[in-house]
C-alpha cells in the first residue's frame, strides 16, 4: 500500500480514544459482532397455541426493503419459537393482561441474565419477539384484517408500488417519562396507577379500562422484579470473583438493583442503572429494538444525580466510565439481527440523546454533564448508538460550539445532529395553536421538547406523534397532476412480472396538455395533493385500527402520560399529545418540477405541455435538449433565489394545510407535519417516473427539506436561508410563534450539508465555521448534520459530476467548484483533502 | 445577475445609477478577509500575472467558455452563432475568438450552460440585494464584503458607489487590489473601506514586471501614500498585505526576505496581518475554456516544508512572527528530500 494510502485511512477514520482497560475490553468485544459468544440476538417465545403469531407486520410496513421478507418472518420467528408455560388463567383474561403477563414472564424466567465482565451496569438480553397472544379468534380476525384484497397489506403494497410512499403504524419513537421514574420510581408510577384502578366503578373494573390498567400494574412491576433478578446473579458472581476492586464493584450494582428503578433514584449510578432497565423493557415490550425509543434531554435529568454524586466524592471518570458502559448497552439494540450483519437489516435505530440546549426564559442550559457526555461521545467515537443531538440557540455558550466543532472536524461532521431551538420551538408552538393543545405545550414548557428516532421533534413522557409513520411522496401529485390523475405507466410486478393496467386513480383533473396558464396547472397539483394525502389517511387507518384493537403495549403506556389516566393504550391514542406524522419525501424534486413546468411550458415557452409530458414518458430519451433546459435553466430551490423559493412556500402551506385536516378514524389521532426522508428518497427514485426538474427515473429523488442534490448553487448559506424560508422564515414584526421564528413543520426537517474540511483546518476558520452555524441559528432550518467532504466522496463526485455540482473547494482567495475542474487536479484535490481532514 | 450583452457593457462610469462589470458574487467566502464574507470579483486587471489563477477576470467584457463535461453536444450554438464563430471539432465545441463579437446568443440558447459567459453588468443596488442576503452571517462572524477581482479600482465610480452603499448599509468592506491605479483612485475609495487587502509580488522594478507585466514602481508607491494616509486620516481602518507564493517566481527566500524588509521598515506599524498564500492549479480548465495557454500549467505546487521555510523568512524578517499566515495548495514534502524514518 502507497503511503497516500495509509496515511489517508489513518486520518480518515476517527479512533476511540482516553478508553479505561474495561471500556477498551467492553467496545473491543461488542465490535467483534456475531462472532461474540455472548450476544443480544431476538429470541422468540410462543403461547403454545397452534395460531400464535409472534412477528407483528405493521410495524414493518415502513420498511420497503422487508415487504417480499414479512411471511418469512412470520413463519421463521414461529418455527423458533419456545413456549412459554402460560398461567392458568391466561386465556380468561383481557388481550392488554395477557400481553404484559406475557412479557414480563418471558423477560424474567425465559430470558438469561447476564453480565458482562466488568460492565458497571446490568441489564443485558432485552431483543425479544414475544407471542402477541391472541387467542384463536382475535388471531383469524386479525389475520382477515391484514390479508385479502383489501387487507391492509395488499393496500399498502399498492400504495408503495404506484410511488405513493409508504405508511404503517410503527413502534417506538417517543421520549418515555424517565424523569418521571428517576423521581418517583416505578413504585410512584405503580402506585399512580392502583389508586386509578381502585377508583373505578365496579363496571368499569369488568370492562376494557380495567382490564388496560391491570395490565399496567403488571407491567409497572416488571423492571423491580427482572432488577432483583440482576441484583442477585450480581451477588453470585460477587461470591467468586477473585479481584476486590471487582468485587466491590459488583456489590454496589447489586446493591443499586435491589433500590432502583422500583425506589426513586439517589446516586448518579443509580439513575443511570434505573434509567437503562426501563429503556431496554421498552424495546422489549414493543419487540422491536430502539426505533427511535428516546431519552430527551438526559442532561437536564440526570444532572441532579450527577452533582450529588460528585459532591459525595465519585470520581468524575468513574461517572462517566457509568456512562460509558450505559453507551455500550444502547448498542447491543443492533445485535437483534445480528447475523444478517453488523448492524442488522437495518441502521434505523435512533436512541437520541438530547444535550444542552434552552431552558426557562432564553436560559441556556448546557452544564457540566452535558461536557461529561460529549467526552464520553468523543472518547468511544465511532459508535453509533445512543445518538447525540446537540441543541443550539442565541444563547449557546462560545465553550459548548468550540467543542462541537472540534468533534465534528475530527469525525467528517459525525457524529452531531444539532437542532435548532428558537427554529424547533415555533414549530410545536404551532402545533400548539393548530391542534389546540396550548395547555400542553406553550412558553413555559415548550423548551423541554426533544428530538425522536433521527430528528423529529415531539415532547417529552407525554408525547406519541407517530413520527416516522406515514412518508408520502409528494411528487406523485405532479405526475398525477400533468396525466389526468393517473399514472404515466403500467405497472409491472417485478418478481411476478403481473402487468397492472393504469387506471383512474386520483381525481380528474383534465388533459395538462389544455392547461392554457401555469394556475390551471396550480389547481390540478391542488386537487392531486388532496387526493394523495387522502389515500395516505385512508391506508394509516387500516394499520392504525389494526394496532389499536390487536396490540396494546402495557408497558410503554406506563411511560407515556395520558394512558393512565385514560384507561386505554398508548396504541390506542392514549398519550396526551397522540399525533401522528405525515412525513413529505420528494419536496425538492417536486417543488423544482413545479418550477420547471412554469419555467418552460408557461413563461420561457421553451416546449408545449404535451411536449414534456411525452419527454417525461419517455424517460427523457429523445429529449435531451429539454432535459437540459429542464436541469440548467429552470430556477432551482436551495438558491436563495426568492421566486423559487415562494413556489417552495407554497408547496409547504398546501400540504401542511392539509394534513391538519385530517384525524384517524379509530384512535383520534390528529395528523401533524413533518419533513424526514429516511431512505425513502433513494428507492422510490426507481418507481416515480421521471420528473420535469430533469431527473430521469433511477436517480434519487430529493432528501426531506434538501434541495435536490447539485441544485444548491450559491452555497451554503444560500442553501441555509432557502431552508428556513421554506419553513416559513421569520416574522417582520417580530411576532413569530416562538419569538419571530416561524416554522410549520412541528416534527421538524432533516437537512444535510456537505462541507469541504478546509472550513476545519485551523483556528481562524474554526471561528468562521462557528459564526456560520451561529448563522444557522438565525436563518436555518429545525435541524442540521454536516458531512465534512472526504475522498471517497470526492472519489464519486468525480464519477457524476452533475450530483456535485454546488461541492466547492476552497483555497486561498479562489474558490472552485469541484466538478468544473479537471480530472487530473481533482486527484489533487482528492489526495489533499484526505490529508487535510486529519 | 444580468447576463447582458457585450454592447451594454458600462462606459459612463458617472451615471445615477452606476452599473459594473462584475465577474460573480461569491457568498461565503472565507479566504477573502476576516469573518464569512461575500466577494464580488470585478472584472478587468491592469496586471497580466503569469500565474493569474482567475484568467476569466482580465478582460474587462464578459467573455464565453465553454465546459465539455456539461455539453450534450446538441450543436445548437453552432448553429445560431451569427457570426459562425463556434465550430465543433474533435475537442468539442471551438471558439475562433477574432469572431465571437460577444453577443452572447449561444450563452441563450445553449440548453446545459456549457457555453456561459465570464460575468456581466450589475448594479451597485442589485449587488446589496444579494449581499444582504447573508447579512446574520456576516454579522456573527465579524464578515462583510470584499470587493476583489480583476481589479476594483479600474471601475472606480462604480466601486466606489457600491462601498459607499455598503457602509451605508453597515457592513464591513474589505477592497483587495493589487495597488495598480492612480493614488486619487485609491484614495476616492478610502472613506468607505475599512480593510485593504494589498498585494504586494516583488518589491524589485524589473523582477515584478517580469512577473505581471508592469514594475512595482506604481504599486509600492500607492502602498506608502496608503500607509501616510492611513496615519492622518485613520482610514482604512487595516491593512493587510497578501503575497503570492509562486513556484519559480515569487516562492523564494530572496523575494520574501524582501516584502517583509520593505514592510518592516515602512510600514511595521499599519500592517496588520502578512498572508503567504500558495500557488494552486485549479485555474487549469478555465484557461481551457478560454482558449489561453497558460505558462504555469506545469508548475509544481509549493512544497509543504518549503512554505514552512518562507514562512520562517517572513517571520524573522518582521520580527512579529504572529502577523504571518500561510494558506492555499501544498505538496507533501517530496519523497527524495526525505531522510531517516519518515514518511
Amino acid at each position: 500500500m502507497s503511503t497516500a494510502g495509509s496515511l489517508l485511512e489513518r486520518h480518515a477514520v476517527k479512533e476511540p480514544k482516553n478508553l479505561s482497560p474495561r471500556i477498551q475490553w467492553l467496545r473491543e468485544y461488542y465490535f467483534k459482532g456475531s462472532s461474540r459468544a455472548w450476544n443480544n440476538e431476538f429470541t422468540a417465545w410462543s403461547t403454545g397455541a397452534e395460531w400464535d403469531i409472534l412477528f407483528d407486520e405493521l410495524t414493518f410496513y415502513i420498511v420497503p426493503e422487508t415487504y417480499a421478507f414479512l411471511q418469512t418472518f412470520r413463519s421463521s420467528l414461529q418455527q423458533a419459537a419456545r413456549n412459554v408455560q402460560l398461567h392458568n388463567d391466561f386465556w380468561k383474561w383481557s388481550l392488554p393482561e395477557r400481553k404484559a403477563w406475557f412479557i414480563k414472564e418471558v423477560m424474567l424466567n425465559y430470558v438469561p441474565q447476564e453480565v458482562l465482565p466488568g460492565d458497571l451496569i446490568a441489564g443485558g438480553r432485552f431483543n425479544v419477539q414475544t407471542s402477541k397472544c391472541w387467542t384463536k379468534k382475535e388471531a383469524q380476525e386479525r389475520d382477515k384484517l391484514i390479508y385479502g384484497k383489501t387487507g391492509a397489506r395488499a393496500a399498502m403494497k399498492w400504495f408503495h408500488d404506484h410511488g405513493y410512499g409508504n405508511s404503517g403504524a410503527t413502534s417506538g419513537h417517543l421520549v418515555p417519562g424517565y424523569e418521571r421514574v428517576l423521581e418517583l420510581g416505578w413504585k410512584g408510577i405503580y402506585d399512580d396507577i392502583r389508586s386509578r384502578y381502585e377508583s373505578l366503578s365496579v363496571k368499569d373494573k369488568k370492562g376494557p379500562v380495567g382490564g388496560q390498567l391491570r395490565a399496567m400494574m403488571t407491567a409497572a412491576t416488571m423492571a423491580k422484579d427482572l432488577a432483583w433478578r440482576y441484583a442477585r446473579l450480581c451477588e453470585r458472581i460477587g461470591q467468586d470473583e477473585k479481584d476486590q476492586a471487582r468485587k466491590a464493584e459488583l456489590a454496589s450494582m447489586a446493591k443499586n438493583l435491589k433500590r432502583v428503578p422500583w425506589e426513586p433514584a439517589r446516586t448518579f449510578w443509580e439513575a443511570v442503572q434505573s434509567l437503562w432497565i426501563t429503556h431496554m423493557l421498552v424495546m422489549s415490550d414493543e419487540n422491536y429494538p430502539g426505533p427511535g425509543v428516546s431519552f430527551g434531554r438526559i442532561d437536564q435529568y440526570l444532572l441532579p444525580y450527577w452533582e450529588l454524586s460528585l459532591s459525595e466524592g465519585m470520581d468524575r471518570e468513574f461517572g462517566k466510565e457509568i456512562l460509558k458502559c450505559f453507551w455500550l448497552h444502547a448498542n447491543t439494540a443492533y445485535d437483534a439481527m445480528i447475523r444478517i450483519g453488523n448492524q442488522g437489516i437495518t441502521s434505523g435505530y435512533g436512541q437520541l440523546v438530547s444535550l444542552s440546549g434552552m431552558g426557562p426564559g432564553g436560559r441556556d442550559m448546557t452544564n457540566d454533564l452535558t461536557y461529561a457526555m460529549l467526552e464520553v461521545v468523543d472518547d468511544l467515537s465511532p459508535i453509533l448508538e445512543p445518538k447525540p443531538n446537540v441543541r443550539l440557540h442565541r444563547g449557546s455558550p462560545e465553550k459548548l460550539l468550540d467543542r462541537t466543532v472540534e468533534m465534528i472536524s475530527m469525525s467528517q461532521g459525525s457524529p452531531f445532529l444539532l437542532n435548532f431551538d428558537e427554529r424547533s420551538m415555533a414549530g410545536m408552538m404551532a402545533e400548539a395553536k393548530k391542534a389546540k393543545v396550548e395547555h400542553l405545550i406553550n412558553e413555559d414548557n415548550v423548551f423541554d421538547y426533544a428530538p425522536v428516532g433521527c430528528l423529529e421533534n415531539t415532547m417529552a413522557g407525554n408525547d406519541r406523534s407517530g413520527t416516522v409513520d406515514n412518508n408520502l411522496n409528494l411528487f406523485k401529485a405532479v405526475e398525477l397532476a400533468l396525466n389526468d390523475g393517473r399514472d404515466f405507466h403500467d405497472f409491472i410486478d417485478p418478481i411476478t412480472g403481473k402487468t397492472e393496467k393504469v387506471r383512474q386513480a386520483g381525481p380528474s383533473t383534465g388533459n395538462a396538455a389544455r392547461f392554457r396558464i401555469w394556475d390551471d396547472f396550480w389547481k390540478a397539483y391542488v386537487r392531486q395533493t388532496k387526493y394523495i394525502i387522502k389515500e395516505c389517511v385512508d391506508l394509516y387507518e387500516k394499520s392504525e385500527s389494526i394496532r389499536a384493537k390487536f396490540c396494546p403495549t402495557p408497558y410503554v403506556s406506563c411511560l407515556v402520560k395520558g394512558c393512565a389516566e385514560k384507561g386505554i393504550d398508548v396504541t390506542q391514542g392514549g398519550a396526551e399529545l397522540s399525533f401522528t406524522t405525515l412525513e413529505a419525501v420528494t419536496f425538492a424534486t417536486t417543488v423544482d418540477s413545479l418550477l420547471a413546468i412554469k419555467s418552460l411550458v408557461y413563461e420561457r415557452k421553451e416546449c408545449k405541455m404535451k411536449e414534456l409530458i411525452k419527454a417525461l414518458k419517455s424517460n427523457w430519451q429523445g429529449y435531451e435538449t429539454l432535459r437540459a433546459k429542464a436541469t440548467f435553466k429552470a430556477p432551482k430551490y436551495g438558491r436563495d433565489d426568492d421566486e423559487a423559493d415562494e413556489m417552495a412556500r407554497m408547496v409547504m402551506n398546501l400540504w401542511c394545510e392539509e394534513t391538519w385536516k385530517h384525524r384517524t378514524k379509530s384512535t383520534l389521532r390528529q395528523f401533524r407535519p413533518g419533513m424526514l426522508s429516511w431512505n425513502y428518497w433513494v428507492g422510490d427514485g426507481f418507481i416515480l417516473p421521471a420528473s420535469p426538474d430533469g431527473r430521469p427515473k433511477g436517480r434519487f429523488l430529493s432528501n426531506a427539506i434538501c434541495p435536490v442534490s447539485g441544485a444548491d448553487i450559491s452555497g451554503p448559506t444560500a442553501n441555509m436561508n432557502s431552508v428556513g424560508k421554506a419553513l416559513g422564515g421569520k416574522a417582520e414584526n417580530g411576532k413569530g410563534d416562538w419569538k419571530e421564528y416561524f416554522n410549520c413543520l412541528p416534527n421538524g426537517a432533516s437537512h444535510t450539508i456537505s462541507m469541504s474540511p478546509s472550513m476545519m483546518r485551523n483556528r481562524e476558520q474554526r471561528e468562521k465555521f462557528k459564526a456560520f452555524i451561529r448563522g444557522c441559528i438565525e436563518n436555518g432550518g429545525t435541524s442540521l448534520q454536516i458531512n465534512m467532504v472526504d475522498a471517497a466522496m470526492l472519489k464519486d463526485a468525480q464519477k457524476r459530476p452533475e450530483e456535485y455540482r454546488s461541492l466547492l473547494v476552497r483555497i486561498t482567495g479562489y474558490n472552485a467548484y469541484f466538478s468544473s475542474i479537471g480530472h487530473e487536479l481533482q486527484n489533487e484535490v482528492i489526495a489533499r483533502i484526505s490529508h487535510e481532514s486529519c | 445577475m444580468n447576463r447582458a450583452k457585450g454592447d451594454r457593457a458600462v462606459k459612463n462610469e458617472n451615471m445615477i445609477f452606476p452599473r459594473g462589470t462584475v465577474l460573480r458574487i461569491q457568498r461565503m467566502s472565507v479566504e477573502d478577509g476576516p469573518g464569512i464574507r461575500s466577494t464580488v470579483f470585478f472584472k478587468g486587471c491592469p496586471l497580466r500575472c503569469a500565474w493569474c489563477h482567475n484568467p476569466e477576470s482580465i478582460s474587462n467584457t464578459p467573455e464565453i467558455h465553454w465546459e465539455g463535461h456539461k455539453c450534450i453536444g446538441c450543436l445548437e450554438c453552432v448553429n445560431a452563432c451569427p457570426d459562425h464563430a463556434l465550430s465543433s471539432t474533435d475537442n468539442g465545441i471551438a471558439i475562433d475568438r477574432s469572431k465571437c463579437k460577444g453577443c452572447l446568443t449561444c450563452t441563450e440558447i445553449c440548453p446545459s450552460t456549457a457555453l456561459e459567459a465570464y460575468g456581466g453588468t450589475m448594479t451597485a443596488s442589485g449587488i446589496i440585494r444579494e449581499i444582504d442576503k447573508d447579512r446574520v452571517y456576516y454579522e456573527k462572524s465579524g464578515g462583510g464584503v470584499t470587493l476583489s477581482g480583476g481589479e476594483p479600482t479600474l471601475q472606480p465610480a462604480f466601486a466606489r458607489a457600491l462601498l459607499k452603499e455598503l457602509k451605508e448599509h453597515g457592513l464591513h468592506t474589505a477592497l483587495d487590489t493589487c495597488g495598480q491605479c492612480q493614488w486619487e483612485t485609491l484614495e476616492s475609495l478610502m472613506p468607505y473601506t475599512d480593510l485593504v487587502l494589498f498585494d504586494v509580488k516583488a518589491i524589485a522594478p524589473e523582477q515584478h514586471k517580469d512577473y505581471t507585466g508592469v514594475t512595482s514602481t506604481l504599486i509600492l508607491e500607492n502602498l506608502l501614500k496608503l500607509s501616510e494616509f492611513m496615519e492622518s486620516t485613520g482610514m482604512p481602518g487595516s491593512l493587510w498585505i497578501r503575497t503570492p507564493v509562486i513556484p519559480d517566481h515569487t516562492a523564494n527566500p530572496v523575494n520574501i526576505r524582501a516584502i517583509g524588509t520593505f514592510i518592516r521598515e515602512k510600514l511595521i506599524d499599519r500592517v496588520e496581518r502578512w498572508d503567504l498564500c500558495a500557488f494552486n492549479k485549479l485555474c487549469t480548465h478555465k484557461y481551457e475554456g478560454l482558449g489561453i495557454e497558460w505558462g504555469c500549467r506545469d508548475l509544481d505546487l509549493v512544497a509543504e516544508d518549503e512554505m514552512e521555510r518562507l514562512a520562517g523568512v517572513a517571520r524573522k524578517v518582521l520580527e512579529k512572527p504572529d502577523m504571518v499566515f500561510t494558506s492555499g495548495q501544498l505538496e507533501k514534502p517530496r519523497l527524495s528530500l526525505i531522510t531517516g524514518g519518515k514518511g
